[in-house]
């Protein structure tokens, strides 16, 4: 799996990006003080990332993680629309919620995405290759 | 006669910022000088052939501002200049060569004029290719927009303060460039979402466009499909593309550029010919590459490389007739059913990435002159629009706000966010994060020119790590170790530059170099990226 050639400034953040219609992309970091939390196992290296509808902050699904994986695929909650996630981690037993993540809108499926023709110049050019 | 419906050809040209003054041969520069050989001066010389004939295109053309930027940039002419003469030069000797063979002699004659003809147009423009289009642009032949400052993803951007500066400083950069106010903006890759309703409007734009599907989940049914304009709540209009007219012309399956007679792309004297004779056209690293000298045809599908045949210009030309024929006799269909359906004329919206025409399908420039040609010469009731004019002149469209979608592989954001390109988006925000939180910071604050110059230059690395070119060169795997380069070297001199402003020990000689060598935007202020509480 490709990862950049060079650290990046130790920082909290939880970003979530739409994909597709069934699928949010999500990344994180860390603080070095959380980052160190993690390695001196004051908190479990699983972490829980936890999605919400954003319009009433219902919870919709949640899924378990590495820490240091740093980021996810998670599928679209059944209802869709705008959704947040948080990141938890466990300390002496009891979940902490360490950040919370922007609103993103899964798209809605339309239908016939295979059949359409896709204006892209690679595309183009893989296909008449 | 009088039109039965109208046509609304967009034509979208973008390439990233390319720009290496240290290197005189920098590989990938090359594509900006292919693309001003085989796209840019084509179908500005046919639209300038139209306009001088009286027969106005009526097409709208989306010019990036990374490539308004390249196109104005005087070394990458002078350098341009130089890959004009290198390959001029060569052809001399691929006439001594094909003496013999009338077949390869009869291309590389024609390979010739196509090099002498852009070398005329860049000499009769000063090396500026802006200039004929904003004339034509002036004179009312065709309609200019423009696009994302870098051509970022926009719905990849979470913060607001991050597409306000995108959208900013693309409009600031057309008013710059083009002498008036953008009306029209595209969405690059087509990528929508409807928070960019608003954005778009704060912006200053008037319309925009979106991929079909869009349509197809928006929040009220479209009852004329793509056949007419819409409008958002707060008054932006929308244009949807057609998708059978961009079949046409993309699909492999139905499409024109497929056909055996036009120019095969992955034929090339660079790696056809003796390594001894075309050495000195490579680059100093003397790797194989492409030269731009393709001397053969598709020849049929699935032919095998080795198995081309030489391409025929007379015959190619033969097929661009048929095709612009076959395309305008399908919209006439279009239109009709349309109608017979409707009683009122249908807008037909085709978009393509400028550089599918002449670049990749080399016969490209020479089909949308034959299609406009025979609008004219055979009388069809159709006409070219551009789109302020038919907004201008349409019924007040219906209110939609469309589903989020690109133009994309799939219809959404794949491409742009899968597993060989993910990893960049934690250097993206960082750099992003960090420009707006620093903006905010010194928004209001005195400061000297060389903080604030270093704040600029932030602004620029900052807006170029954010293009949708890195991840989409990543995930074709062609030029990636370039595409992480650049971007890790945007993001790390964005963050280099603003930690020396909060340290106050800004490096002037390092910023000098990326001034140099990243000058996009030479009107760039920081406090684009400074939150505003209406965005």
């Amino acid at each position: 799996m490709p990862e950049l050639s060079r650290p990046l400034p130790p920082e909290d953040r939880l970003v979530l990006l739409p994909k597709n219609p069934g699928t949010f992309f999500v990344f994180w970091q860390f603080s070095a003080s959380r980052a160190e939390s993690f390695r001196t196992a004051s908190f479990s290296p699983e972490i829980e990332l936890r999605l919400y509808y954003s319009d009433d902050k219902t919870p919709a699904s949640s899924h378990k993680a590495q820490w240091q994986a740093g980021r996810a695929y998670l599928p679209v909650p059944e209802r869709g629309g705008n959704c947040e996630a948080a990141l938890y981690a466990l300390r002496n037993g009891a979940w902490e919620k360490l950040l919370e993540s922007n609103q993103a809108a899964a798209p809605v499926t339309a239908g016939m995405a295979e059949d359409r023709a896709y204006a892209s110049l690679e595309f183009h050019k893989k296909v008449l290759s | 006669m009088s039109s039965r419906g109208s046509m609304l050809f967009v034509l979208h040209a973008h390439l990233p910022y390319v720009n290496h003054p240290e290197d005189s041969a920098f590989l990938e520069e090359n594509w900006f000088f292919e693309a001003v050989v085989e796209t840019y001066v084509p179908i500005i010389s046919v639209l300038e052939r139209l306009a001088a004939e009286g027969i106005r295109p009526g097409i709208a053309v989306s010019i990036s501002p990374t490539l308004g930027a390249m196109l104005e940039n005087e070394a990458l002419e002078d350098k341009l200049g130089l890959y004009i003469s290198s390959r001029l030069e060569l052809l001399e000797k691929e006439l001594d060569r094909a003496k013999d063979d009338p077949a390869l002699l009869k291309t590389v004659k024609f390979y010739q004029k196509l090099y002498e003809d852009a070398a005329a147009l860049m000499h009769k423009y000063s090396g500026d290719l802006i200039t004929p289009l904003k004339s034509l642009q002036h004179a009312g032949q065709i309609e200019i927009i423009t696009t994302a400052a870098t051509h970022a993803v926009l719905p990849l951007l979470a913060r607001p303060e991050a597409v306000r500066a995108q959208l900013a400083a693309a409009a600031e950069d057309y008013e710059d460039r083009f002498n008036r106010k953008p009306s029209g903006f595209w969405l690059p890759e087509c990528a929508y979402e409807p928070r960019l309703n608003s954005y778009l409007k704060l912006s200053g734009f008037n319309y925009t466009f979106t991929e079909s599907h869009a349509l197809d989940s928006a929040s009220a049914q479209a009852p004329n499909g793509v056949y007419s304009p819409y409008r958002t709540s707060n008054g932006l209009g929308l244009f949807a593309r057609d998708a059978a007219s961009s079949r046409e012309v993309w699909s492999s399956k139905f499409g024109y550029p497929g056909d055996p007679a036009y120019r095969e792309f992955y034929r090339d004297l660079g790696y056809d010919g003796d390594y001894d004779y075309v050495r000195p056209y490579l680059g100093s690293d003397g790797i194989r590459r492409p030269l731009g000298l393709k001397y053969h045809r598709i020849t049929g599908p699935g032919a095998d490389l080795s198995a081309k045949e030489y391409y025929d210009p007379e015959a190619a030309l033969a097929r661009v007739d048929a095709h612009a024929s076959d395309f305008l006799a399908r919209r006439m269909k279009q239109t009709d059913d349309f109608y017979a359906a409707r009683g009122s004329r249908p807008l037909i919206v085709s978009c393509y990435d400028a550089e599918l025409f002449g670049h990749w399908w080399f016969e490209g420039p020479a089909f949308l002159e034959a299609v406009i040609r025979k609008i004219r010469a055979e009388r069809l009731p159709l006409q070219f629009v551009t789109p302020s004019e038919y907004l201008n002149s349409c019924q007040e469209p219906q209110e939609i706000t469309p589903g989020i979608s690109s133009w994309g592989e799939n219809g959404y954001f794949d491409p742009w966010v899968n597993e060989t390109n993910d990893f960049i988006y934690p250097a993206v925000y960082a750099a992003t994060d960090k420009m707006i939180e620093t903006a905010n910071r010194f928004r209001n604050q005195d400061l000297s020119i060389l903080n604030t110059r270093a704040l600029n230059q932030a602004a620029r690395e900052t807006l170029l790590a954010q293009s949708s070119d890195w991840a989409f060169l990543l995930y074709i795997g062609s030029h990636a170790d370039y595409a992480k380069k650049r971007l890790e070297a945007h993001a790390a001199d964005a963050l280099k530059l603003l930690g020396e402003v909060i340290e106050k020990r800004v490096d002037e000689q390092a910023l000098a170099a990326l001034e140099q060598q990243n000058n996009v935007f030479p009107r760039m202020n920081f406090r684009v990226f400074a939150s505003v509480s209406k965005f």
